[in-house]
């Protein structure tokens, strides 16, 4: 071996080394770089044998140094570790792990989306003699160690589309998916398909994909890395983070996001959000941890890409074992193969039943839906837990008694009753002649117009005097406060519409809220539509007991949740109830952007699931209102994340059971809420003036250095990129929303 | 011909507009702190979404509103005897000095050199949907005119008669008038040049770009 | 009594009666002004009998703010919106009671204006305290099978009536102006009309909601001038008058009280007893609801002389003069001008009552004389489909009659004067010419001298002599009065 080219990679390790470890100094680096000085300033002295010895003295150095920097690393330096040029990337694992790919997704530059690689792979198992090549489908982002095309593994929309494209190619082919994810978050524009839709519609597929998908997180960030990490088997390499936002935005979030954050504060947020491999183990919301070499791993390890590939092929064994019943040896092996040689000495069959897939999403949904349930507070004594227990059993009974068992039999009778009366008509019609004479009926010959006395009170008298004499203006139920003061506020139109400015008391009683010139919609209120929309007076809320709580013990955070309660009455963001909408029962749920600006956390993703429960069970429409999300809760850290899959999961149940599940957006709508459960109902509407999106102008910036227009999220762009259904006047939202019930529904209700 | 450096120098002698900012409306004013001499600037941004510097705040019935500058320059004269009053609609606040920009010197200059369509009497105009939709998709040269198409709606004393365009066939180059606002009959409406006149227009925009100085 | 200062919410020749009003009844006013009209009478009168401080220019006369602005700091106490622009604005109307700083609103209270400002209230209104009212609805209907059943009850009422050619109105409820509105003529095409209609409401105006009424034609337009006091306890009406000439877009014309005059013409029906039926009718309904200021039942006669009530408008009107010079009230000699003998000043009633001063007098005090016809005089050229001019008046002038009053914002020019710009922004109103007379006869003869005595003279924008439909009336005032 060459001396030069040895000492030349101790150096280039020493970099790495201080690469990672950022500006702190540190006893093993500063003595791993006086020895490696020392000693290439002796080399030209020493001779050949002695440079050996001292090059292989320096190289155990460093093995046993780089093990003791292992153990000081902080989550922060991981976060360094996993966005190093020289940190493995998906093209390695292609060709380390994998027997043999194909890329699929396009090549190199020359690709719709260069950050996000697709491609079958195979992997080659021994059966006796014979060797069997499995296929699957491995799709992830790719960060092309530094290549600036690949745009860091931030994947555009139409990347993402065309990652869920393949997915579907994979359930037709019957193969399993492995996804890796490589991701800082997704690139937040919203050309069209739109960063929030696109990941929607990812979520909303692989809900109910029925094929095993076993995914490795190694930069798993936010919304980016959910876009292909609904998984059955969620696998995360040790030196990975996976969070809801960058260490640095939290920072910039926590700091008052105008100056730039402190490397300690950026530091210090990135071991509160608990980023890192360990972390999101305990939590729960990862299967397994995958060891890589210390300081993490790099493309020449490759001791860890067989290690990589054992676990892969073991998680998917394990996934299909779950499923489709192997034989019981087999199972056996595979359970205690955490010890076991080499899982791919072990053949299972990769392509899965009828039966099988359809299981396989139900344990799918069974695993998200036990993730994150203690990171709320639920204030319910055990008495009402149980109670609540048994009234979802007695539901369920009654509900497949009325609607599966007694419609069936209602709706012969009733197809019965019609004919019947068709007939009658018919026949009716039919003698209209001759015998319809004979028996007075009608005499077409001598028609005299002459007006009934009770017919003439009708042109002439008040009509249904009960209503009074005057028609009542449309009064709300609920008038905003912000009526009580007298002052006038300008449009924000004026100028380019010339409103005229309105007085308080008009604008927020009266209008709604409305400009009356230029139809601008002033926020409002969540009580307004609580009371003027969803009529809560009359309404059951349920699951108030289950409370926004500080599952990562977030430093801090516990006195703004305080705050927020108080301030709002509130326990969450999220208000849930049974109401009755112009005499149809149906299940609301609602975003409230003044408690944590309507941010979604545990608490908030379990009273949304629980809520499609309930209207499942009860067989109602499904309205979730969002008067306002400024996304997933950062301080839950993936405890938030982690419900845009849970919750996104619950809503495809209910709507393949038949629901009717419908989103409407008010105010300022983004991020994780709008790229997963709000953007995947089929029916989308929205309040006028409101804004949804992926991220804000000021985050889209920072992030992609794209300034966008001013308008660029209004309602009435989602509109035209085919994000949301139609947009529409507050005062009409009771209207429209009871038409949409009848027009989508039908009248008796819902249920195939 | 146009003597277009005979117009440059004129234009040189005295290479400011002075804007005149008058209050919109009745209110109280409140002048924060402009000084005579103090420099503004206009709307910024690529939208021109971040409006110009503050110059004063207007507060009627509790509604305080900014008056914002709307070009940059300096200021002239503050009347800041008005600070804290009750003021009339209309009433001029202060002056602020504007040099010319290139595009303004251009738009000076070629108003003299287009076709000139004018106001035949004092009315509001506007532009008929489709040209208006045309100039909103493709900006004002996207639309081409001849004798005898329908362009603007005029509306006077809240009735609305057509009126159409008459003069050299052409494209539209600029538009003088804010649609919706009072126009002085013949004040012009449009400018509109001549195909056979485009190089000539483009020999004044070389000539501007070449030796006009701008100044702050 | 007690000393009010009366924003005058208004322009023009409005503007100018209000603060003659004011000045007799001793209270201060504020008047207010546009750019464009520096140089309207209501301007120079305001600076001549108030000085410049009780004048203030503001931006545009239909911005409230501007005007509760002006309130404010002229430390005015009641504000008068004369007609037009915020006369039927109940938001302005309850805007300026419930405010911080609360004003009088010389008019009747805002749920007044709010209620008999929405034409299918007021028929409500009207049915339930028995006052007639069209035949046909009197609230949206939203069901084709009930529209089609009321269309054809509406036909076969007419052909009971022996109309010949029956004619039924739909229209969308929550329509105006003219618009969603349509003739049907028979029940067949009725249903394609329907639909027809209640798809355009439903598009334009997000409610289906659609009106059927009998279309009546060759109808006399009458009204009835009712005052009323604060509370709503006393009202008394001060007679009816004729608005039936009307030009395109309902522009009225001429204008003549009494609305019948039996003593001269003849009428196919019995006049007398109409008059008697729509000022009962009028006046009882006031008092049903607790109206509290002037206003005007308007109604229509159809030619077999049956009153419908059409609306009811919660303000002074144009015409009032018209009212207010042929009624007298007995022991008052306060009048608009001392040379017109008795008449009423409508406008110092509707001051003195919108301040909360008692009516003071009761119908019997009321008796009518002789005859009033108002001429308005517009802008306008009758020799191009009244297309309205602008321009310049040089000279405007007219001889002065003590059976004349003439109300208008342009200055009567004297030498030296500057000539009047006829402002573009506004109603092509310039003046107003009430002619009172003993008989109708007299009085029509009395309005062609005016007519033929008034100087006009100018030039509109496209320099040619400016014509205003003085000409028109100056031909045919006689056979117009085809009442």
């Amino acid at each position: 071996m060459d001396i030069d080219k040895r000492t030349q990679e101790l150096a280039a390790r020493l970099t790495y080394i201080r690469d990672i470890f950022g500006q702190r100094e540190n006893s093993s680096m500063a003595m791993l770089r006086t020895r490696l000085e020392e000693f290439l300033e002796k080399a030209p002295q020493l001779g050949m044998r002695e440079l050996s010895r001292q090059v292989a003295k320096l190289e155990e150095l460093f093995v046993l140094l780089e093990g003791k920097l292992e153990s000081e690393l902080t989550p922060m330096d991981r976060v360094r570790i996993v966005r190093h040029p020289q940190r493995i990337c998906l093209k390695d694992i292609l060709e380390n792990v994998y027997d043999n790919y194909t890329e699929i997704g396009g090549q190199d530059e020359w690709s719709i989306d260069p950050g996000m690689i697709i491609a079958r792979a195979t992997i080659a198992r021994r059966m006796g003699k014979k060797t069997v090549h499995q296929s699957v489908m491995v799709l992830g982002q790719e960060k092309g160690h530094g290549q600036e095309f690949r745009n860091g593994g931030s994947i555009k929309p139409w990347g993402n589309a065309n990652a869920l494209y393949y997915m579907r190619v994979a359930e037709i082919e019957n193969i399993p998916i492995h996804s890796y994810v490589f991701t800082p978050g997704a690139f937040p524009v919203e050309d069209y398909p739109g960063a929030a839709q696109q990941i929607s519609k990812n979520l909303y597929v692989m809900a109910g994909l029925k094929v095993p998908i076993i995914s490795v997180f190694s930069e798993g960030g936010s919304g980016g890395a959910e876009a292909i990490a609904l998984a059955d088997k969620r696998l995360m390499l040790s030196h990975g983070y996976y969070s809801v936002i960058s260490p640095e935005g939290a920072a910039a979030i926590e700091g008052g996001l105008k100056d730039k954050a402190t490397p300690e504060l950026i530091e210090a947020c990135a071991s509160r959000l608990r980023i890192t491999a360990a972390d999101n183990l305990e939590l729960g919301f990862i299967d397994r941890v995958i060891q890589e070499p210390p300081l993490g791993a790099r493309p020449e390890h490759y001791d860890f890409f067989r290690q990589l590939r054992r676990e892969v092929i073991r998680a998917t064994d394990e996934v299909v074992d779950s499923v489709d019943g192997l034989g019981p040896l087999r199972g056996m092996a595979i359970r205690r193969q955490a010890k076991a040689a080499d899982p791919q000495d072990i053949f299972v069959r990769w392509s899965l039943g009828t039966g099988a897939r359809t299981k396989l999403v139900d344990r799918r949904f069974e695993k998200f839906r036990a993730m994150s349930r203690t990171a709320c507070r639920d204030n319910r004594s055990l008495g009402a837990r149980i109670y609540s227990g048994l009234e979802g059993m007695l539901w369920a009974a009654h509900s497949t008694l009325r609607h599966d068992f007694l419609t069936r039999y209602k709706r012969h009778l009733l197809h019965l009753l019609e004919a019947a009366e068709a007939e009658l008509r018919a026949l009716r019609q039919g003698v209209g002649g001759p015998l319809g004479k004979f028996l007075g009926l009608g005499d077409g010959q001598q028609r005299r117009l002459e007006v009934a006395p009770e017919a003439l009170e009708r042109l002439t008298l008040l009509s249904c005097p009960e209503e009074g004499a005057c028609r009542l203006e449309d009064t709300w139920v609920y008038v905003s406060p912000k009526s009580r003061e007298d002052r006038t506020l300008t449009c924000p139109n004026s100028h380019t519409h010339g409103c005229l400015d309105l007085w308080g008391p008009d604008l927020f009683g009266e209008f709604a809220g409305v400009c009356s010139h230029c139809g601008h919609h002033f926020s409002m209120e969540f009580q307004w539509y609580l009371y003027n929309v969803f009529n809560f007076a009359q309404a059951y809320e349920f699951n108030s007991e289950l409370e926004s709580s500080n599952p990562l013990g977030y430093e801090g955070f516990d006195l703004k949740l305080e705050q927020a309660k108080r301030q709002t009455g509130l326990g969450s963001s999220c208000i849930t109830f049974e109401t009755h909408i112009e005499g149809v029962t149906t299940v609301v749920a609602v975003l409230v952007s003044p408690f944590r600006g309507g941010t979604v956390g545990a608490a908030e993703g379990e009273k949304i699931i629980r809520a499609a429960e309930r209207a499942m069970l009860k067989r109602t429409p499904f309205i979730l209102y969002s008067h306002g999300t400024a996304g997933i809760r950062i301080q839950e850290g993936t405890c938030g994340v982690i419900q845009m899959p849970r919750v996104t999961m619950a809503v495809r149940r209910y709507i393949e059971a038949g629901g009717l599940y419908l989103v409407l957006y008010d105010t300022n709508s983004f991020a994780g809420p709008v790229a997963s459960f709000l953007g995947c109902s089929a029916y989308q509407f929205a309040v006028r003036s409101s804004n949804i999106g992926f991220a804000g102008p000021g985050v889209i910036r920072e992030t992609t250095g794209v300034e966008v227009p001013p308008k660029y999220h209004r309602a009435f762009s989602a509109l035209s990129r085919g994000h949301i259904q139609g947009i529409w006047d507050r005062r009409d939202i009771k209207k429209n929303l009871h038409q949409a019930l009848l027009t989508m529904g039908g009248k008796n209700l819902y249920y195939r | 011909m146009l003597n277009v450096k005979e117009m440059l120098e004129e234009l040189n002698a005295s290479p400011y507009e002075e804007i005149e900012i008058k209050t919109p409306h009745t209110g109280v004013i409140d002048f924060v702190g402009l000084n005579p001499g103090d420099r503004v600037s206009g709307p910024s941004g690529k939208w021109l979404e971040r409006p110009g510097t503050l110059l004063a705040n207007l507060t009627r019935e509790k509604n305080k509103k900014p008056i914002c500058a709307t070009q940059k320059g300096q200021v002239m004269d503050i009347r800041s005897e008005l600070e804290g009053k009750f003021v009339e609609a209309g009433e001029r606040l202060l002056t602020i000095r504007h040099f010319l920009s290139k595009e303004e010197v251009i738009g000076r200059i070629l108003k003299k050199a287009l076709h000139l369509f004018h106001a035949p009497e004092r009315a509001k105009y506007y532009f008929v949907p489709e040209i208006d939709a045309k100039i909103k998709a493709g900006g004002e040269q996207s639309v081409k005119v001849r004798e005898g198409l329908d362009m603007f709606i005029v509306s006077r004393m809240k009735r609305e008669t057509p009126l159409s365009y008459s003069g050299p066939e052409g494209m539209i180059y600029a538009v003088y008038f804010q649609q919706g606002d009072n126009v002085d009959g013949g004040q012009p409406l449009i400018g509109v040049c001549p195909e056979s006149q485009l190089s000539l227009i483009q020999d004044v925009v070389n000539r501007v770009q070449g030796e006009w100085e701008e100044r702050d | 009594m007690a000393q009010y200062t009366l924003l005058i919410a208004n322009r023009g020749e409005i503007a100018m009666r209000i603060i003659r009003a004011c000045v007799k009844l001793g209270h201060d006013f504020v008047c207010v002004y546009t750019a464009a009209d520096v140089h309207s009478g209501h301007v120079r009168l305001a600076r001549e009998l108030g000085g410049p401080d009780r004048l203030f220019r503001i931006s545009s006369y239909q911005d409230p703010s501007e005007m509760l602005a002006v309130a404010d700091a002229s430390g005015a106490t009641a504000v008068h919106p004369g007609y037009g622009f915020f006369a039927e604005d109940f938001r302005f109307a309850r805007r300026v009671v419930e405010r911080k700083r609360p004003l009088i609103f010389i008019g009747p209270s805002w749920t007044l204006v709010r209620d008999l400002g929405d034409k299918i209230n007021t028929k409500r209104i009207a049915r339930a305290h028995g006052v007639p009212t069209i035949p046909g609805s009197d609230r949206p209907i939203y069901d084709e099978m009930e529209a089609v059943e009321l269309a054809q009850t509406i036909f076969a009422f007419q052909h009971d009536q022996g109309i010949a050619e029956g004619c039924v109105l739909v229209k969308a409820s929550a329509g105006g102006g003219g618009m969603g509105i349509e003739e049907v003529y028979d029940l067949d095409t009725f249903r394609s009309v329907y639909r027809r209609i209640r798809n355009y409401a439903k598009r334009n105006l997000s409610d289906e909601g659609v009106l059927i009424e009998q279309r009546i034609f060759d109808f006399n337009h009458l009204e009835v001038q009712v005052v009323a006091e604060r509370g709503g306890k006393n009202a008394v009406h001060l007679g009816t008058r004729n608005c039936s000439v009307q030009s395109l877009g309902r522009q009225k014309r001429i204008e003549v009280a009494p609305g019948f005059d039996p003593s001269s013409l003849t009428y196919a029906f019995d006049a007398a007893g109409v008059l008697d039926a729509i000022t009962r009718h009028s006046v009882n309904m006031s008092l049903q609801v607790g109206y509290d200021n002037v206003g005007t039942w308007e109604w229509i006669v159809t030619p077999r002389g049956e009153p419908f009530l059409m609306e009811v408008n919660t303000r002074i009107q144009v015409e009032n003069g018209v009212s207010g010079i042929t009624s007298r009230i007995k022991g008052r000699t306060v009048c608009g001008r001392e040379d017109c003998q008795n008449g009423v000043d409508v406008i110092s009633e509707q001051i003195r009552l919108g301040l909360g001063e008692p009516l003071g007098y009761t119908q019997q005090d009321v008796s009518f004389a002789g005859v009033g016809i108002e001429y308005r005089i517009l802008a306008e050229d009758p020799l191009d489909r009244f297309t309205p001019c602008l321009g310049r008046i040089e000279a405007f002038g007219w001889r002065s009659e003590p059976w004349l009053q003439v109300f208008t914002q342009v200055p009567s020019m004297s030498l030296g004067d500057q000539p009047y710009e006829i402002p573009m922004d506004f109603d092509p109103n310039l003046a107003l010419g009430i002619v009172w007379g003993e008989s109708l006869e007299e009085a029509c003869r009395r309005g062609a001298d005016f007519l033929n005595g008034l100087v006009l003279q100018g030039t509109d924008t496209r320099d040619e002599p400016l014509r205003t439909n003085v000409a028109f009336l100056l031909g045919r005032t006689q056979t117009l009065l085809h009442f």
